[in-house]
């Protein structure tokens, strides 16, 4: 039987919430859409309830709060570029923002659709007629994965680029779930687990992003892709270092979570970037092979290293 | 369904829909403004981009549900009171629409810009459309349009010369651009549709499997399903080429490649259709399926092959070789030799429009819109699968978004569409998703060549011996042509005594390649060009100098008998070195950074027909009437490349009138003549001389009556200026006038002009191939920086100049220059068709990489004229030669900057970077050695 499509439009996050709990197993959450609908397209998603969040004037503000910059996760990507609150604090943020997808998409893609834009891989992000004709992959519904031969483990990659630059800046997320709010850590809701990337419960709604304002970060963004727009990103790093000596160099790209390895101004930049890699999962499943993304992982990181060495310290 | 309320360019409308319908499917279908695109269904083109609040959006990945009570504008709300919007009119001005299919979403992204950065310079512009991918004009026009627009600049009389003279040789935007601009023109998918049927395909999974039965039951008994259609209710076989008959329009007892359609279902609706294909069940019994060229030339019995009925022991479709002179004892006198083996990845043609087609049958037989380059050879394909008689086929054009070869075959939806519409006796449509467009392919071979070329001691080339493999998919195409190609046109622009070439194109178990751009000489010419370049270094010499010493003159005979008649070669090489300071620079700059040459040619149509008759190649009709306008009717196919612009150029340059007194009318089997349609860069030599001819016997029967009552001479006419003026007397009528006197005993006129290539080349078997009346050149220089701790490489100036006999059309020479070294670039930097199992990983526009504004480089572009003696007015081709020097010029400034030989395409990073890596490991390896 066919299931009639709602598309709803809450006007407040309590509301939201009550729709998503009313809809359990049906629904979906979207804001910009620019990752849902052709994830829809292409029926690797098959919500017939969507709940836009657009219309919650909550989650479109920028505001200090306490030691933090509180961020709206409902602003589109194209405010990073050009806020100015953003844009001299966090200009790694506003860089981030500004290499997701393409102009046009910033415009309407939001910064929290883009911290839970979901894992990709060339074998799964494909229309269902050709899913099926290869034989379907754990992400979707399958018993092995394509690119590894792998029967237990995906490795779909972790691709959102304002995520790698946020958490190299200790961002935490403001959710809202069952419990009223919570403060997390932005790298602890990524699971590294391909299939089902996150570990937020589905309703749960980002509400919006702190960004310490007290910890003056110099920070280092670079992005790998064939093409300088439109194209997902196949290697995102950022190195940032705060006036607490704290080094916290964050990978995208490469791995079903970003990466993270923590240093301080006395650990060997050789270690650290060992770390980064032997952390890394990188696999063959996207255009750029899992060895040249690798390599670049080293390049990008010393060079990132280097020219945070030429940046004015604390 | 849920109803809601939205306002589309000023009007509330209160549309139905489905509650995750996308805004760009509301806005085409509900409301039916069909001026907003769409390109790939994802969100990765821009086609369908429009205005939501003023904000440029992305409708075919909005939902409309999303849009309520939202002002929406589409490219329709643009124009005020029948007046263009300035940004518009600089579109139409600066030549920024050539197929047009990209432009409203291109126009509606620009808006938003401009609107929001009225301070913008290059850069931002080029990074604000980056997301709005163009394949016809490599953006350099698009970005001047948008320029002038935010300085301001006072919009050209050129949008209005539709009254002014002269005509040849002056650049104008095409004649249907106002249109394009305004999503007004319609393309297949946008024709007003009467009760139609939608039609959906179901694909083969399977890459080489034998069909062993289909179930079709159940989904026959769905309700809106009108028939279910399987490959045995059309067995006959077709091809483009007449030796080439080896596709049917369904897979028959057999798959050969995933994607290959088993089945069909009309139906009252697309939802429909899909629902039913879900339900044909299809057993299939699996063969081993062959996936690459090693594979294919493997001997295997008969009926483990692709085509059992080939005549090789092994899945080889074609043999083609040629031989010249003695290589052999060139090579054994050479005093330098280069060799190299190479390797392409297939490439996809990446038009913006979809494949889409619409079928009526009625008294008068079968009627069909398509997108097609050669409304010919689909005529004939038709008349053959289907058992109909000619006459009863019409085959229709409308604006057709870019072809670059891809849409000149006879295609299987055509033919099967048609046959739905003959047995529901319904309009039948269909439309291709991206997917199945990249399953159509017929894209460029990906190849595997190995070449030899060597030179004598007065640094003279005096021979070449190659190789190659090209991969042709599952059927046949046009690849005996491909295989030709990829030999015979190495023997220009170089004096070349001894030649030898063998090229063998295997059958794959992958969607078949065929003609695109540069058809067959693509890769080998970069083959070619790396080679020579090679030769240079070895020889000490400046590579332009060496190419210089070694070009064929003009009025020469090649080795293998191509008639070489004006040659631009030198001139184009000398103007791209000296806009490049290359005597300055070349060798000179630091190292990551380099220049890098290299040249080109090719046919301006081929001499031969395909289907070999003695019907002229080309023929153009004209008549003219009562009221004074000339109707040109040519078969040709404007596919954006401007074709039906040149012919009324032509016409009115003969005539002497303003072309605002012509109407084209071309594509549509039963109204215009025969023509072979726009493919091999056939159609301003052939079809512009058919016009020419014909405007000259227009001329000649105006003439004719005026001297009747003037008692003079019927040659002591000028037609000018929209009169007619007698010599002797000085006496003129105007134009109008003298059609009247003409008409006034006999009629309406009609003409008809013709143009058949001359008889040309050698007895040998295999002689015609690359035969053609007139060849152009080119040369480019390319610079570029590369990175040699990431492989990355940027490109930062193109130098192109090409010789087209004479610009008839300058604004459109330069968009066919600039949109073939673009399509050039996306093969060199980002493109390849790449498979897994026989399935086609990169299907869409977000992973098969066609080059954003961003990528492409300032393009400097230069018309070399040099008056072809055969051509008309002088022009002979632009539409494809330029992109065989490009790819090379690429890889050699890659050598100039880090010194390593590329000759694997695309140019990956990992493999810049792994050369890099070999290169200076080899030379620490020497050093300690040389110190011993």
């Amino acid at each position: 039987m066919k299931v009639e499509n709602y598309y709803l439009k809450p006007k407040s996050l309590e509301e939201a919430f009550q729709m998503a709990n009313d809809n359990q197993g049906t629904f979906r959450y979207i804001a910009g859409g620019t990752d849902l609908i052709p994830n829809i397209y292409q029926k690797n998603c098959n919500a017939s309830c969507l709940i836009d969040l657009q219309e919650i004037e909550e989650l479109k503000k920028i505001n200090r709060f306490e030691n933090y910059l509180s961020v709206g996760a409902g602003l589109s990507l194209e405010n990073f570029e050009t806020n100015q609150d953003i844009t001299q604090s966090y200009p790694v943020l506003a860089e981030a923002a500004a290499s997701v997808a393409t102009p046009v998409i910033r415009k309407t893609a939001t910064l929290g659709g883009n911290l839970l834009c979901d894992n990709r891989c060339i074998y799964y992000n494909q229309s269902k007629w050709w899913r099926e004709s290869v034989g379907n992959c754990l992400k979707c519904n399958g018993n092995i994965c394509i690119a590894t031969g792998s029967k237990r483990h995906c490795y779909s990659e972790f691709v959102s680029d304002t995520a790698v630059a946020l958490i190299a800046l200790n961002a935490q997320l403001l959710v809202f779930n069952e419990q009223g709010e919570q403060l997390l850590k932005l790298e602890d809701i990524y699971s590294g687990e391909g299939v089902n990337h996150l570990l937020l419960k589905r309703t749960t709604i980002i509400k919006s992003i702190l960004i310490p304002l007290d910890q003056k970060y110099k920070a280092v963004y670079n992005k790998l892709r064939l093409r300088s727009s439109l194209d997902f990103t196949s290697l995102t790093t950022t190195v940032s270092f705060n006036q607490n000596d704290q080094i916290r160099v964050v990978l995208g790209g490469v791995d079903p979570k970003p990466v993270l390895v923590l240093g301080d101004s006395k650990s060997s930049i050789e270690n650290m970037i060992q770390e980064a890699l032997k952390k890394s999962r990188a696999i063959d499943n996207e255009i750029l092979s899992r060895k040249y993304r690798r390599t670049m992982i080293q390049v990008f990181l010393m060079r990132s290293f280097q020219k945070l060495k030429s940046m004015d310290k604390y | 369904m849920k109803q809601i309320q939205i306002n589309i360019n000023g009007v509330k409308q209160n549309v139905l829909l489905d509650s995750h319908d996308s805004l760009a499917q509301v806005i085409r279908k509900a409301v039916g403004l069909t001026g907003t695109k769409i390109g790939c269904e994802q969100g990765s083109c821009g086609a369908c981009t429009v205005l939501v609040n003023n904000k440029a959006v992305l409708s075919c990945i909005t939902p409309a549900a999303k849009c309520e009570n939202k002002s929406i504008t589409t490219i329709e709300g643009l124009a005020k009171d029948g007046k263009l919007h300035r940004l518009q009119e600089k579109f139409v001005e600066k030549g920024a629409i050539q197929c047009g299919y990209c432009t409203p979403g291109m126009v509606m992204t620009a808006l938003d810009f401009i609107m929001n950065k009225p301070d913008a310079n290059q850069e931002d512009i080029k990074m604000a459309i980056s997301g709005n991918l163009c394949r016809c004009t490599g953006y350099k026009k698009i970005i001047e349009a948008i320029s002038e627009t935010l300085t301001d600049k006072k919009t050209n009389s050129l949008i209005n010369t539709s009254n002014q003279f002269p005509i040849v040789g002056q650049g104008r935007p095409y004649l249907e651009a106002t249109l394009k601009v305004q999503g007004l023109a319609d393309y297949c998918d946008d024709i007003p549709l009467k009760n139609p049927l939608y039609c959906k395909f179901l694909r083969s999974p399977s890459p080489h499997a034998i069909i062993e039965s289909i179930e079709t039951h159940e989904a026959t008994t769905i309700e809106g399903v009108k028939y279910v259609l399987t490959g045995t209710e059309l067995p006959i076989p077709f091809g483009v080429l007449p030796i080439s008959q080896d596709e049917t329009a369904l897979a028959v007892h057999k798959v050969r490649y995933v994607g290959e359609i088993v089945a069909a279902v009309a139906a009252e609706s697309e939802k429909i259709a899909l629902m039913a294909c879900e339900k044909i069940i299809v057993h299939y019994k699996n063969l081993k399926p062959f996936f690459d060229i090693p594979s294919s030339l493997v001997s295997i019995n008969e009926n483990d092959k692709i085509h059992p009925s080939t005549k090789y022991q092994n899945n080889v479709h074609k043999i083609a070789e040629l031989r010249f002179g003695n290589t052999n004892k060139a090579f054994e006198e050479s005093t330098y030799t280069s060799q190299m083996q190479f390797e392409f990845s297939g490439i996809n043609h990446g038009f913006t429009e979809p494949h889409a087609s619409v079928a009526n049958w009625d008294n008068n037989g079968l009627t069909i819109h398509t997108a097609t380059q050669v409304p010919h050879y689909l005529h004939r394909a038709l008349s053959k699968v289907l058992e109909l008689p000619l006459s009863k086929i019409r085959v229709i054009k409308p604006y057709v978004g870019g072809g670059f070869g891809g849409k000149s075959d006879p295609f299987p939806h055509e033919i099967i569409i048609a046959h739905l519409a003959r047995k529901t006796g319904r309009q039948v449509k269909v439309t291709l998703s991206r997917e199945e467009v990249f399953l159509c392919n017929h894209g460029r071979h990906p190849s595997t060549i190995e070449m030899k070329i060597c030179a004598n001691h007065h640094n003279r080339l005096t021979a070449l011996d190659t190789d190659i493999l090209i991969d042709g998919g599952a059927y046949g195409s046009f690849g005996v042509v491909t295989s030709y190609y990829n030999g015979v046109l190495l023997q220009a622009p170089y004096e070349l005594d001894n030649f030898g070439f063998k090229t063998q194109r295997v059958y794959t178990n992958k969607p078949q390649s065929g003609a695109m751009r540069g058809h067959g000489a693509v890769n080998s010419r970069f083959a070619m060009e790396v080679l020579m370049d090679d030769l240079a270094y070895q020889m000490k010499m400046d590579p332009c100098v060496f190419r210089l010493q070694n070009f064929l003159d003009q009025n020469v005979l090649t080795v293998g008998q191509f008639r070489i008649t004006s040659n631009g070669s030198r001139e184009s090489l000398e103007k791209v070195m000296l806009q490049s300071s290359w005597n300055n620079r070349y060798g000179k700059l630091p190292y990551g950074e380099g220049l890098g040459v290299a040249c080109g040619f090719f046919i301006s149509g081929s001499a031969l027909p395909i289907i070999r008759n003695d019907i002229p190649q080309s023929t153009v009709h004209l008549k003219v009437d009562f009221d004074g306008r000339v109707l040109i009717t040519s078969g040709t196919s404007d596919i954006g490349q401007g074709s039906d612009t040149l012919l009324a150029m032509i016409v009115s340059e003969v005539l002497g009138i303003s072309i605002d007194k012509t109407t084209v009318l071309a594509g549509d089997t039963l109204l215009t003549p025969v023509d072979l349609g726009s493919y091999s860069s056939r159609v301003t030599f052939m079809a512009g001389n058919a016009a020419k001819d014909a405007a000259e016997k227009l001329k000649f029967e105006i003439s004719k009556s005026l001297s009747e009552i003037q008692t003079s001479h019927t040659d002591s006419f000028i037609f000018e200026n929209n009169k007619v003026i007698q010599l002797e007397s000085s006496h003129s009528w105007l134009w109008e006038e003298a059609v009247e006197i003409a008409i006034a005993s006999r009629g309406a006129i009609s003409v008809s002009g013709k143009y058949i290539s001359p008889k040309l080349g050698g007895d040998f078997k295999g002689s015609g191939a690359g035969l053609s009346p007139s060849y152009s050149f080119g040369a480019v220089i390319v610079e570029v920086k590369v990175d040699s701790e990431t492989g990355l490489f940027k490109l930062i100036n193109v130098w192109g100049a090409h010789d087209c006999g004479r610009a008839i059309n300058p604004l459109a020479v330069e968009g066919q220059l600039e949109g073939s070294w673009h399509m050039g670039i996306g093969q060199a930097i980002s493109e390849q068709m790449s498979y897994f199992n026989g399935l086609l990983l990169n299907n869409n526009f977000l992973t098969y990489k066609i080059p954003t504004s961003l990528e492409t480089p300032p393009m400097s572009t230069n018309i070399i004229e040099t008056n072809d003696p055969e051509g008309p007015f002088g022009a002979k081709e632009c539409g494809e030669g330029a992109i065989h020097p490009i790819i090379p010029a690429i890889a050699n400034a890659i050598f100039d900057a880090v010194g390593i030989r590329i000759n694997k395409l695309p140019i990956s990073p990992e493999d810049v970077l792994d050369k890099i890596k070999l290169r200076r490991q080899t030379e620490l390896n020497l050093v300690p050695q040389t110190q011993q």
